[in-house]
């Protein structure tokens, strides 16, 4: 720090990733609030997954700050992976949590999933599966074996 | 198999597995460099063989030609994707604060116009990156994405989340869509609009 505040310029950046740093700190602990006290594990996610991103991202900026070229140049490619990978993470998790009934249904205002998934394995029962759970307003377009997704 | 999808194909004949997929080899090779952090020949050669394994034994599905890259339109998307990524934390943390275990989300149908893997993927990525909006479920077929939303207070808000959803995709698609695909987002929105009035 003191070496660092010899130059004008140095200040700058210190203070800079010293904010950037303490930012993220901040949100990674208001993720973690959330994960504490949201209800269900859907919007957990939201808390732990998301919230948490942005801290990460602000934490890796700031600590980038301050390290020499090269090393800021892989933490930057961290903080790249960081927003392509923990979408699909979260996705694949709120995807199984509203599958397996992990999604408290009295929180939601809304939901249009509901009764629209087909049984778990769409091979196994080929033919009008939509029918069946009550939510047979649309024709089906030619989808063969009901509904394929992808994750 | 009833996917619909255009680009979801059986793996290419052999002589065509590294056709088009240079650029892939191209990226992984850089990263290879760059996680050793140095020039060496040994590094190089070691990392241009890697490279080019990996492209050959996990072939990803070609997508070339079905994007149509514009660079005003990404900046666009990353841009927005950052402000929105701060926004939104912002929200969900106020309300982790203040409502915590009384908070209610929504989750939401949203019909999508973009019709190829990479848009909808990209979509759904961009939407689950944002905080307060999460994909539960992508109906390929149907082009739909089932999205929760939080925090969402009562009915009168849902429009404006699938709104939200839609602009994801608007920006999704003038960064990455080729051309037809801009043209249904632009007979969509038109469409609407006439409705509206």
């Amino acid at each position: 720090m003191t070496r660092l505040a010899a130059d004008g310029g140095a200040v700058v950046v210190a203070t800079a990733s010293a904010v950037l740093l303490l930012t993220g700190a901040l949100f990674c602990l208001l993720g973690a609030l959330g994960l504490l006290r949201f209800p269900d594990t859907a919007s957990r996610l939201h808390a732990s997954s998301k919230a948490q991103t942005l801290g990460v991202l602000l934490s890796l900026l700031g600590a980038a700050l301050r390290v020499p070229l090269p090393y800021a140049g892989l933490l930057l490619l961290v903080a790249l992976f960081q927003l392509f990978t923990v979408p699909v993470a979260g996705q694949v998790v709120g995807r199984v949590a509203y599958r397996t009934g992990a999604v408290d249904r009295s929180t939601l205002v809304v939901d249009e999933l509901a009764g629209r998934l087909g049984p778990p394995d769409p091979e196994a029962a080929a033919e009008p599966d939509d029918t069946g759970n009550g939510s047979a307003d649309e024709p089906e377009d030619g989808a063969g074996g009901g509904r394929r997704r992808e994750s | 198999m009833s996917y619909t999808d255009d680009t979801t194909t059986a793996a290419p004949p052999a002589g065509n597995r590294l056709r088009g997929r240079w650029p892939v080899v191209l990226w992984l090779w850089l990263l290879w460099i760059v996680l050793w952090g140095s020039v060496s020949p040994v590094v190089l050669v070691c990392g241009a063989v890697v490279a080019l394994a990996v492209a050959v034994v996990f072939p990803l599905p070609p997508i070339g030609h079905r994007a149509s890259v514009h660079p005003l339109g990404l900046v666009v998307m990353a841009g927005n994707m950052l402000a929105d990524l701060v926004r939104s934390a912002l929200v969900v943390a106020r309300e982790a604060v203040l409502r915590g275990p009384r908070t209610r989300a929504a989750v939401l149908e949203v019909q999508l116009e973009a019709d190829t893997d990479l848009l909808i993927t990209a979509t759904s990525h961009l939407v689950t990156l944002t905080p307060g909006t999460l994909v539960l479920e992508i109906d390929r077929v149907r082009r739909r994405l089932y999205v929760h939303a939080l925090p969402v207070r009562d009915a009168s808000q849902v429009p404006g989340r699938r709104a939200e959803t839609s602009e994801d995709e608007r920006r999704v698609v003038r960064a990455l869509g080729t051309a037809e695909a801009r043209e249904r987002l632009l007979r969509r929105d038109g469409h609407a609009k006439g409705v509206r009035r």
